[in-house]
C-alpha cells in the first residue's frame, strides 16, 4: 500500500491545480445540518466531517435527465449523444463508493451502458474516512463500512491539519503530486488512520442489522408471500418514489423524447424512475403488474435484499440511510424491515 | 459525437406493406434500409421508434428469414406509438433496435409434437414460431394450434388461418369467448378447446402466449394432459423500455423480461411470484 | 385533423394568466405557430374566427350561462384542451364553494351581488368531455409547447402521474418536511419541475391531486409532522377544492 501525508495548506494548492483540468465537487453544508457535494471554488467551506450528503452521488454518473440520442424526423436518422464531463468527487464516503462500484457492475454487465461508462471513466473519486455517522445510517451492518477499490485516493484526517492519503490508482497518485513533491506517510500516521477508522466504526455500532447481512436474501425470500406484513408496512406509502430517487444504488429510468419547435429534430433522453411509482410496471393497455403500493414496496425490499445479491453477491443496500430520511411516511427503512423479518423468523433460518 | 456507438441508436426501416387485420389491429411489413435480414429468432422482440412520438416494444410476427430483409409486426391501436404506426403510409420510415430477448429453442423441438395455445394478440408472436415450423415441416411431428379470441370481430390473420386450416399436416382449433351471428365455431374460453384434442404427453411441447390472466389456466390444462413443466414455454409481456436489462421496467421478481425473456420455459418462472 | 390545424383560445372564470404564459413563449411561439393557424387568441391578436380544430380553454365554469358556451366550443372543436388549474381542476375559484353564497356575493360584489348570476365553481370536465389537460397555476410554458407539439404529431399529451416529490428529488431540493414546512408535493401531480420548492417556497398543489393519491396517508403524515387538520385543510382547499376526496 502506497500512502502519503498531505497537510491542510497543501490541499488548497492541489484543489486549484485539479480544478484547472476537471470540475471538482466537495462536500459542503447547504442548510443547517444538510450537506451536499457542490462545485469547488476558493470561497467554499469544505465539510470534512459531514455525516451524509443529502442527495446521492449517482447524479454525477447517472444524471436525473440525460440525452441518449438525437434524431432527424425528416431524414429518419439518429446519432448517439454521449456526454462525459471530466470531474472529481473529493470526499466520498465508503458506502457511497460501494454504491458506485455496484452501479459499475450493473451498468457494465450484459450490454455496457455507454453513457454511464463514459461519465464514469471521466470521474475521479477521492474517498474520505467518516468522522460522524448519520442517525439514519446503518452501513456498518451491510458490509459497507470500508471499500478496497473504487477510489483513486482515500483520505483520512489524522489531525486537524493532516491527512493520511492512501493511493488507489496511478491516476490518483499522479494528481497528488501535481503541485510538487509530497511526503510519504509514516507507520505512525498509518496507525493514526486506522484508529480514526475504528473510532467511527464504534459510533456506527448503534444502528445496524441484528444478524449477519448475508442471511438477508434468504430472510426476505421466506417473507415474500407474507402479504399481511407487506400490506401493513405499506399502508401509508404515498408511492412518491422518494426512497428510489435518493438511493445511491437505484438506477431505473424511463425513456422519453421531445421534438424541437420546428418538428424537424428531436432528442430522446432518459430520466430517473422508480419501482415505487404507480405506473412503473404498467404495460400498454393499462395492465399493471404491480398495481398495489404493497407489491411495489415489497419489490423494493426484495430488490435490495435478494435480487441484487443473486446477481452480485452483495446486498443492493449500502446502509447510507438516505431513504429513511427521505420518506415522509417514515416507512422506508431497510434496517428496520430486515430486522423485523429476522426477529419474526430467525428460528427458521 | 455522431460516430460513437450506442445501443440506443435505432436503424432505419421502411414500411413496404400494411394490411388491416381487424378494426384495431394492423399488420405492418417493413424492410431494413440496410438491406440485411433482421436476423431474429422466433419469439424475439424489437424496439420500434416513431421519432417525436416514442419507442415501444413489439414481437416480430414473421418467421426468421435469411434470404431477405423484410419482417412483420402486428400492432393493436392502444397508445401513442401504436396510433402513430397506424398513421404511417407505405414508404414512411421508422427506427428499429434489436432483435432482443430470448426465443423459442427450435432445435429442442425437432422430432417433437407441438401444441400452440394462442390467446388474442398472443397469436402474433406464436405466428413467428408456427410459420418457422411450417417452413421446416418435416423436422417436426404433429402440430396442433389452439386459437382463442374474445369475439369474432377481434380475430386476426383470419385469411391465413383459413388457409393453413386446410393443410392435413396441421390441426387447428378456434374459439371465441363471446359469439355473434357470424360465428359458427366453438364458444368459450381457450381452455374449452383442450377436451377436443388428444396428444402424447411424452412427445409434446407447448408454446402458449396470451393475456396475463390466461397462463395459469392453460398451464393447468397442460399439466392435466401430463405434459411436463420443462416442455411448456410461455412468452410474457412486460414494458421493456430499454431492451438492455437496465431501465428496470420489465423486472419480474429479480429477472429482466427483456434479457431473460420474453420466452421462458415454465420451470424458469414457476417459482417467481410476480411472473404469472 | 388538417395539416395545419386551426387553434382557438377561450376563457371562462380565470385571470388569463395561462394564455399570458403562452404569449411568454415569445420567439419560440413563432416556430410553433408555423405548424398551426391561430384563429382566436385575445392576448396576441384581434381577429376572431369561429372555425377551429383545437380549442384551448382557460378558466372555470362558474355561471349558468357558461354551460351552453363551453358545450358549443366542445361541439366545434376536435380536441378540447383544459388550460390551467381553473379549467383542469377548478382551481382557486372553488374556494368559494366552501363559503355561503350570500357571503361571497357580498364580499365580491357588495350590495350589487344580486345583479350577478354565479354558482359553485367547477372544472370544464364537470360539464364537457376534456381531451387533454395542461395543469398549473399558471401553466408551465414549456409543458404547453410540448403538449402542442405532441398534439401535432398525433399524440395526446399526458402529464406525469407521479407526485412533485419525484421532481424535487431530481432537482436536489431539501424536503420541506425536513424543514418543518407543510408541503403538498406529496400528493400533487408533477410536471412543473418542482418549481415552487426549487425557488424556496412549498408546493401549493396547483397541478391537482395525483390520480392515485393516498390521502389517508397524507393526512397522517401531515399530522405526524405537527400540522393540524385545519392547517392542512386550508392548504388543500386552495387548489383541490373541487376534488371530492377532500
Amino acid at each position: 500500500m502506497i500512502a502519503y501525508t498531505i497537510y491542510l495548506p497543501q490541499v488548497k494548492g492541489l484543489l486549484k491545480k485539479w480544478s484547472m483540468d476537471l470540475q471538482v465537487f466537495v462536500p459542503t453544508m447547504v442548510d443547517d445540518g444538510f450537506y451536499e457535494f457542490k462545485s469547488w471554488s476558493d470561497d467554499i467551506e469544505i465539510s470534512w466531517d459531514y455525516d451524509l450528503c443529502y442527495t446521492s452521488l449517482k447524479k454525477f454518473v447517472l444524471p436525473a435527465q440525460e440525452d441518449l440520442i438525437s434524431f432527424d424526423m425528416k431524414k429518419y436518422s439518429a446519432g448517439a449523444v454521449i456526454e462525459a464531463p471530466k470531474q472529481l468527487l473529493f470526499g466520498v464516503h465508503p458506502y457511497d463508493i460501494k454504491a458506485m462500484n455496484q452501479l459499475d457492475q450493473l451498468m457494465d454487465t450484459d450490454s455496457v451502458d455507454v453513457n454511464y461508462r463514459a461519465r464514469r471513466d471521466n470521474t475521479v473519486v477521492f474517498g474520505l474516512e467518516r468522522v460522524h455517522v448519520a442517525d439514519t445510517a446503518f452501513w456498518s451492518g451491510v458490509e459497507a463500512d470500508r471499500v478496497d477499490h473504487g477510489y483513486d485516493l482515500y483520505w483520512t484526517r489524522i489531525s486537524p491539519g493532516a491527512f493520511f492519503v492512501q493511493v488507489g490508482s496511478a491516476r490518483g497518485e499522479e494528481m497528488l503530486t501535481m503541485d510538487g513533491p509530497v511526503e510519504k506517510a509514516s507507520v505512525a500516521q498509518k496507525e493514526a488512520a486506522r484508529r480514526s477508522h475504528l473510532k467511527v466504526m464504534a459510533k456506527a455500532q448503534k444502528n445496524t442489522l441484528n444478524f449477519d447481512w448475508s442471511k438477508t436474501p434468504d430472510l426476505v425470500n421466506k417473507f415474500f408471500n407474507n402479504r399481511t406484513f407487506w400490506r401493513e408496512k405499506a399502508k401509508t406509502c404515498l408511492s412518491c418514489g422518494s426512497c428510489n430517487l435518493v438511493c445511491p444504488t437505484c438506477y431505473c429510468f424511463d425513456i422519453k423524447e421531445e421534438a424541437d419547435d420546428l418538428l424537424q429534430n428531436g432528442r430522446r433522453y432518459r430520466q430517473w424512475d422508480g419501482c415505487m411509482l404507480s405506473g412503473f410496471a404498467e404495460i400498454a393497455g393499462g395492465h399493471n403488474f404491480r398495481s398495489s403500493p404493497w407489491e411495489r414496496y415489497r419489490h423494493r425490499y426484495m430488490r435490495k435484499g435478494k435480487y441484487i445479491f443473486d446477481k452480485l453477491g452483495e446486498l443492493g443496500c449500502v446502509g447510507c440511510g438516505r431513504c429513511v430520511r427521505a420518506c415522509t411516511a417514515r416507512i422506508a427503512n431497510p434496517r428496520k424491515i430486515y430486522n423485523e423479518i429476522w426477529e419474526a423468523i430467525k428460528n427458521e433460518v | 459525437m455522431k460516430s460513437k456507438f450506442s445501443p440506443y441508436v435505432p436503424r432505419p426501416a421502411t414500411l413496404v406493406a400494411k394490411k388491416e387485420l381487424n378494426e384495431f389491429v394492423t399488420l405492418f411489413e417493413f424492410a431494413q434500409d440496410s438491406g440485411k435480414p433482421l436476423a431474429h429468432r422466433p419469439g424475439q422482440f424489437i424496439q420500434v421508434s416513431v421519432y417525436g412520438v416514442g419507442e415501444a416494444p413489439f414481437s416480430v410476427s414473421s418467421p426468421p428469414r435469411t434470404d431477405h430483409h423484410h419482417f412483420e409486426i402486428a400492432v393493436r391501436k392502444i397508445g401513442s406509438v401504436t396510433n402513430a404506426l397506424h398513421a404511417l403510409e407505405v414508404g414512411n420510415k421508422i427506427g428499429i433496435r434489436g432483435p432482443y430477448g430470448s426465443y423459442f429453442p427450435m432445435q429442442k423441438f425437432v422430432g417433437q409434437d407441438f401444441l400452440f395455445v394462442a390467446g388474442g394478440l398472443g397469436y402474433i408472436p406464436i405466428r413467428s414460431v408456427l410459420h418457422y415450423m411450417l417452413r421446416h415441416r418435416d423436422e417436426f411431428g404433429r402440430i396442433i394450434l389452439l386459437v382463442g379470441t374474445r369475439n369474432p370481430g377481434e380475430r386476426i390473420f383470419t385469411d391465413q388461418l383459413a388457409e393453413i386450416s386446410k393443410r392435413n399436416d396441421l390441426e387447428v382449433f378456434e374459439t371465441v369467448d363471446v359469439a355473434d351471428d357470424t360465428w359458427k365455431g366453438n364458444v368459450g374460453v381457450i381452455t374449452t378447446l383442450f377436451p377436443k384434442i388428444s396428444i402424447n404427453p411424452e412427445t409434446t411441447s407447448v408454446a402458449t402466449i396470451g393475456p396475463p390472466i390466461m397462463y395459469r389456466f392453460v398451464i393447468q390444462e397442460c399439466s392435466k394432459l401430463g405434459i411436463p413443466q420443462d416442455r411448456i414455454y410461455v412468452s410474457l409481456e412486460r414494458h421493456m423500455k430499454c431492451g438492455l436489462g437496465k431501465c428496470g421496467h420489465c423486472q419480474i421478481n429479480g429477472i429482466n423480461c427483456c434479457l431473460d425473456g420474453p420466452v421462458f420455459c415454465y420451470t424458469e418462472i414457476a417459482g417467481l411470484g410476480e411472473a404469472l | 385533423m388538417p395539416a395545419k390545424p386551426r387553434v382557438a383560445f377561450f376563457d371562462f372564470a380565470g385571470c388569463e394568466g395561462d394564455q399570458l404564459q403562452v404569449a411568454n413563449l415569445e420567439e419560440r411561439l413563432l416556430d410553433i405557430v408555423s405548424h398551426i393557424e391561430v384563429v382566436r387568441f385575445r392576448e396576441i391578436k384581434t381577429i376572431k374566427l369561429d372555425d377551429y380544430d383545437i380549442a384551448f380553454v382557460e378558466g372555470s365554469i362558474t355561471r349558468p350561462e357558461d354551460e351552453p358556451r363551453i358545450k358549443e366550443i366542445r361541439e366545434k372543436a376536435q380536441v378540447l384542451v383544459a388550460l390551467g388549474a381553473c379549467a383542469s381542476i377548478g382551481g382557486i375559484n372553488c374556494l368559494k364553494n366552501f363559503i355561503n353564497e350570500n357571503e361571497y356575493m357580498a364580499t365580491v360584489y357588495g350590495d350589487k351581488g344580486r345583479w350577478y348570476s354565479t354558482y359553485a365553481a367547477r372544472p370544464l370536465s364537470a360539464v364537457v368531455k376534456v381531451d387533454m389537460e395542461i395543469h398549473g397555476c399558471p401553466i408551465d410554458k414549456n409543458e404547453f409547447a410540448r403538449a402542442v407539439k405532441e398534439l401535432l404529431l398525433g399524440k395526446i399529451y399526458r402529464p406525469p402521474d407521479y407526485p412533485v416529490c419525484v421532481e424535487c428529488k431530481m432537482a436536489g431540493n431539501i424536503c420541506r418536511y425536513e424543514q418543518g414546512k407543510l408541503c403538498l408535493g406529496i400528493v400533487t401531480r408533477a410536471g412543473c419541475g418542482a418549481c415552487c420548492v426549487t425557488e424556496g417556497s412549498v408546493c401549493w398543489g396547483c397541478r391537482g391531486l395525483l390520480p392515485e393519491a393516498n390521502m389517508d396517508a397524507a393526512g397522517q403524515i401531515m399530522n405526524e409532522h405537527g400540522f393540524s387538520w385545519l392547517e392542512a385543510q386550508d392548504h388543500l382547499r386552495l387548489y383541490f377544492g373541487y376534488n371530492g376526496r377532500l
